[in-house]
Formats: C-alpha cells, structure tokens, sequence
C-alpha cells in the first residue's frame, strides 16, 4: 500500500498504481464471493452497501418496470430498515413489505411466498445472519423463490461474512453486502457485491465511477483493506469455526444452570461468534454495567443514537416476551478468543447474575 | 467514595459531577433515556445525552446511558394522562423525581456497589438532629427542594447535591472555568414529554377524549363562554377566563367534568383556607410532624410558601392563616419547618 497515493481515475503513473491496487483487491473479492470481477462496488461500509441494493434498485426498477414493492424480513439491520423506509418515505408508489420469523429468529419461506405473489416486487432482502442472535437464515431459498418471481434479491452478509464461505452459501443471491470492520478489517470500508448484471442508479452519481453505481474517487486503502481481511478469514475458516463453535458452547454450558437463562434461537443454526441471552429479573443495563467494569465489553442488542439500549425489534419479530428481552445480553467471540477469555466470561457472569438477581 | 451522578446533559449536573471529581471522588456518570417520542429538549434527547457524554469524556468519567423509558411511560406519562382524564392536575416532574430518578435509579445504584447518588438539583442535604435533613438551594430563584420533597431518610443518606450551595450563575462560571460546553444552555423548561409548539392540549387529545364545556359564572349563573378542553382547567387558573363586565378578574372554581361545567369567579369567591391531603401520598422526612404543628406550605416549584397547620386526625389536611387561591387536587404541596423555614419536612399531593 506504501506509495500509492494516485487518483486512480487518473491517468498518470500514480494513478496506474493505485488504479491496479484497485482492481485486484476487486478480484480478490470477487473469487472469494463467487462473483465476476468486474461486479464488485467498493461502498464505505455495510450501510451504505445495503442502502444502495435497496434504494438502487428500487429506483430503477420502479421507473423502467413499474416493479416498487420492497420485501424484507423483520430481523434485518437498520441499514436495511432504514433504506427501505427512507424509499418509501420518498417516492410515490414504494410500498414495503415485512415477512415473518419463527419463534427461533428463523425466517417462514411461507410468508416469503405470500409476498411474492404481489405483482410489483422490485427487491427482496434477507439477511444471511442475524447480527444480534446470530441465526442463519435459509437465504439460498430465498433467492432461489425471488429468482423464480422475476425478482432481485439481496441479503446483508456483513454478520455472516467471518465465518461463511461467500463463494458457496447463499451464492445464489443476487447482491450481498459486506463490510472490512466485521472481519478485522477497516472500518468505513465495504462492497456491494453482484453476481449478475444489475442495473441501478447511484446514490451519489459523481463521475460515473464504479460503473455509474457509486460516485467518488475509490479509497484504495479502504479497498486492499476489505480484501486482505476477507482473504485472512478465509485462510483457516473451517478450523476458526469449529473452535469457536466449541467455545461458545462451553460458555453456554457454563451458565445454563443459572435457573430461567435462555438461548435465543437455540432450536436454530447460529455463528459461532455470537451467543444472544436472556436473564428474566435482570436488567441488561445493570448487567451490562458489571461486565463493562470487568472489562468486558458486551451489548444487549442494537444500540440507539442516544446510546440507550433500546428494545429489540429482532426479539420483538420473534415474539418473545418483553420482560424477557428486558434481561437480552449478547456476548461476541472472533478467532482470537482463547478458553481463557470463555472461562473469565462465565465466572464473572455466573457472580453478576447471581448479585443482580438476589437484590431485585 | 463511588459516586454514580445523574448527568442531564445542562449545567447543573455538569458541575456537580465535576466537583466530585475534583473532590477526589470515584465519580460515574449516567444520563437518563426517559421518554422515547418527540421532546423538545427536557431531559431526553439525543442532543442531550450527547452534552453529558463529552462533557463526562471531558472530566474523564465513565458515562452511561440507562434506558428508563417502559418505567417513564409506566409510573409518569401514563398517570399523567389517566390522571387528567379524572379531572386531577398532575405534575408530572414530581411523579418522575420520586420514581424513576429517586426509587429506580438508587436501587440500581445500590446494586451495582455505588456509596452515593448526586444529581445537579439546587438543594441541600445537611446534617441535622435526627440525621441528614433536605435543605433548600441557596440561590433562593433556583430552588428545587420543592421537586424533592419525597425523598426518603435511607434515600438523603445515599444522596448528594453537589451544587445546592452555589448560586446558579457561580455554577455557570464554573462551567465556563473548566471548558465545559455546557455552560451557558439553558435552563429546562416545563414537562419534557410534551412539545411546547403542540402543547398539553395536543399530546392529551392524542391519548384521551377531551370535554368541551360551558364556563359558568359562580355568582350570576350565566355562560359565559365555553372550554374545548375542561380536563385541563385547573382549580385557581386565570388563564382562558374572562374578566366579568366590570373588568374584574375571574378564576376557575371548581371543574365538573361529568356536567360538562367549569365554575369561575372572582378572587374573593374561590380563596379558601383548606388543603385536603391525600393520606396514601404523604410522606413524612420527620415524623415529628404530628397533628396540630404549624408548617411553611410551597404548593408549585418556586411558590410563595403559605403559613398553616397540618391536621393529621381524621381528615388529613392543612389549615391555612390566610385565605389563598385554592390547590388543585394532583397538585403536590411541599411542608418546611415553621422555625427553620429552609428545612423540608414532608411532601403531599393534594386530595379531593
């Protein structure tokens, strides 16, 4: 990366350097995410990837095939919520549609079909796993019903991305979205991948670069950076997966004779990475305070724009009871927690617990 | 000591958490989500949690945001509104002092190994005979003892107020004196919860039905105009009432919701000397207090406090010297000793 400093728009020598730099970070990305080369769009992260699949298309779609009903499951990131609202919100005739989960997280393909049934779909986008549970979802189904409707599909990999192989699970997928930050990379740093020919417009047209898809000079750092840290987990995926698998069951054995603890999603295929929990009687602040004087940094679900843990919209979609969720916390492992951190977790869970519970 | 201060995100609690610091405390700081629709400012915007997080990274606290909001809506808004729709005048404020930040937030404090809890109001807590005793602030335009009337004895042991000796503007330079951006915000106004430009009258509409009634002068009997809301005609208001034809001032004497009526009168015809209390709200800081003593009465936040008796026998009440415009029944009335009239001696809300 030392050196390259071009525009690589540009033509110059230094632009060539940055120009190639570019473009084989792009097939890098591209073979590892079963994509052709030329179809990678370098974003700034997740949310912007999301935004520009949901808002790109639908607005393509919606004037050259009169196609403007956005699906979406109810478990998606606010990066997918939020765009699908903000379209709707904006242009006439934009409708979305939320599907259902089960009781796991999981979601009914039932729902999915109904939704399809609707003439004017445009896009329909599942995530790959859920950030806060970790719950997989039958994507390829999804993409596979999508494609028979004539539909474009999309799934937001970015939770996914560390610990699935992107060239084989849900290859079907029309775009995925992906972010550097959730695979040890750089923050501010994502694609938008695409496994066919899409039309879409930009977000921010600029000069055209990206195929017209994004504006803006490319960050060459930002896009070596998403490369490298996607190649890194693939490197030694399966055996990453398999230990971390083993460690988070060891912290779930480890607690689950607390008395009333839950695993969300259990009956559910999970990452190996996150493990969301439930504490009834406790409150996740309270909880989250111990563990952060600890050291441990932990969330509860999403964090608002105050800071504030707020309630889940993904336990909320499963129906789960409010005064359970109440007690949410969600512990994440990456490929360098030892069974050492796993056994700290769970001495210091176990004595929280207990101390929150008993002066309730 | 660990101190866990509630950090509004406005001056006052900026300072006291920095005078913890700068007293050598273990100081945390915790901003309160308490309401989760449209605010103007109040206590619960992102823009203020954003104030008390950088102005905690500026004294170099940990700082924390707890999620109240269910409870706000529970033990505040809720009551706010059924009360209304009962034909009560609630404070709001009080409900949410008493609830969220004195019961809930001292018993999370407890829990998580805190010694003390420290907010930024303008009151005091000083020792007396029988142990720690609620003082008003010193700055005599900015006392909030009035707010923090229900405080329990075991709640002052555990409370600090940091700031109750300083003058509001010795607050603000001190603000200015350590860099905090805080320092020249304003000070909050009325209920949080409610959007000045929609007003109370919106924020209840949009929840309960509102009573239109006739306003009906006590003396003469005539209409003489009507009321879109009834529900908010509070005992004693001027505002909304029309002088009588020889320009004299008229105020609401009494609201009957159910007859869709709103007596009004003149000042002479609705001053009283009795205070009903509600005897499952009264809380006592000594129980000293008994039957016959003579008490200072605060009846809103900076009211002029009004001399009187406390009947504790069968019907809980006070007796004023002098007649006054009468207390809606919702209403809290604040009793201060009769020597030491600075000194807080229990808290009511008025009855029926």
């Amino acid at each position: 990366m030392h050196g390259v400093v071009g525009n690589p728009a540009g033509t110059h020598r230094a632009a060539r350097l940055a120009r190639r730099a570019i473009e084989e970070a792009r097939d890098e990305i591209a073979a590892l995410t079963a994509a052709k080369p030329g179809n990678v769009v370098f974003t700034a992260g997740g949310t912007e990837s999301c935004t520009l699949a949901i808002a790109g298309v639908v607005r393509t779609h919606r004037r050259q095939h009169e196609r403007s009903r956005i699906v979406i499951s109810p478990i998606e990131h606010h990066a997918v919520l939020d765009a699908a609202a903000m379209v709707a919100r904006q242009l006439d005739n934009v409708d979305v549609t939320t599907l259902r989960v089960d009781g796991d997280g999981v979601l009914d393909l039932s729902s999915l079909h109904e939704a399809l049934e609707q003439p004017n779909v445009a896009v329909v986008s599942v995530m790959m796993a859920n950030n806060e549970t970790g719950v997989v979802q039958p994507v390829d189904a999804a993409a596979a019903m999508a494609q028979a409707a004539g539909v474009v599909s999309h799934s937001d990999v970015v939770a996914a991305a560390p610990w699935m192989d992107l060239s084989v699970v849900g290859a079907s997928v029309d775009m995925i979205s992906l972010c550097a930050h959730k695979l040890g990379g750089p923050v501010n740093a994502g694609a938008l991948v695409l496994r066919r020919d899409i039309t879409m417009d930009a977000l921010a047209p600029g000069g055209g670069q990206e195929k017209g898809r994004r504006g803006g000079t490319v960050d060459v750092a930002a896009a070596v950076g998403l490369a490298t840290a996607l190649r890194l987990a693939a490197q030694d995926r399966e055996a990453t997966v398999r230990r971390v698998t083993a460690l988070r069951d060891t912290l779930i054995a480890g607690v689950s004779d607390l008395g009333d603890v839950a695993v969300t999603g259990s009956a559910a295929v999970r990452l190996p990475g996150t493990v969301h929990l439930t504490f009834p009687g406790i409150a996740s602040d309270e909880l989250l305070f111990v563990l952060d004087e600890a050291g441990v940094c932990a969330s509860a679900a999403a964090a608002c724009s105050s800071g504030a843990v707020v309630a889940s919209h993904v336990l909320d979609a499963m129906g789960m009871d409010p005064a359970r969720a109440r007690g949410s916390l969600r512990l994440s492992f990456g490929a360098e927690t030892t069974s050492e951190d796993i056994a700290a977790v769970t001495a210091l869970l176990r004595s929280a617990v207990t101390h929150l519970r008993a002066d309730a | 000591m660990k101190v866990l201060v509630a950090m509004s995100g406005g001056v006052d609690s900026s300072v006291a958490a920095a005078l913890l610091k700068e007293a050598g405390h273990d100081v945390v700081g915790a901003t309160l989500k308490l309401w989760g629709g449209a605010s103007d400012s109040g206590c619960c915007s992102v823009s203020d949690v954003d104030d008390a997080r950088r102005v905690a990274q500026l004294l170099n606290i940990d700082h924390h945001v707890f999620n109240y909001t269910e409870e706000f809506d529970r033990h505040v808004v809720a009551p706010f509104v059924a009360d209304y729709a009962a034909g009560l005048s609630p404070n709001p404020c009080i409900e949410c002092n008493r609830h969220i930040k004195f019961d809930l937030l001292f018993e999370r404090a407890e829990r998580l190994g805190f010694d003390a809890v420290a907010t930024g109001h303008h009151a005091q807590v000083l020792p007396g005979p029988q142990g720690p005793r609620l003082v008003r602030g010193t700055d005599p335009a900015k006392d909030q003892s009035y707010v923090l009337g229900y405080l329990t004895d075991a709640q002052l042991r555990m409370l600090l107020l940091p700031i109750g000796h300083l003058h509001k503007s010795d607050v603000r330079e001190h603000a200015q004196r350590i860099g905090l951006r805080t320092w020249d915000k304003p000070d909050s106004q009325d209920v949080c919860f409610i959007e000045a430009s929609a007003g109370r009258e919106a924020f209840l509409r949009s929840r309960i039905d509102l009573t239109e009634a006739e306003l009906v002068d006590v003396n003469s009997g005539a209409v003489i105009g009507t009321t879109a809301a009834a529900e908010l005609m509070t005992i004693g208001q001027r505002k909304g009432v029309l002088p009588d034809r020889h320009g004299e001032k008229r105020f609401v004497a009494k609201v009957e919701l159910g007859a869709r009526r709103v007596h009004v009168g003149r000042l002479e015809d609705i001053v009283t000397t009795a205070i009903a209390l509600n005897q499952e709200t009264v809380t006592f800081a000594r129980e000293s207090l008994t039957s016959g003593a003579k008490v200072w009465v605060q009846c809103s936040a900076h009211g002029t406090p009004l001399s009187g008796t406390l009947w504790r026998d069968d019907d809980w009440r006070i007796e004023l010297d002098e007649p006054a415009r009468p207390i809606a029944a919702g209403q809290s009335t604040v009793f201060y000793n009769y020597e030491e009239p600075s000194v807080v001696e229990g808290a009511a809300i008025v009855g029926r």
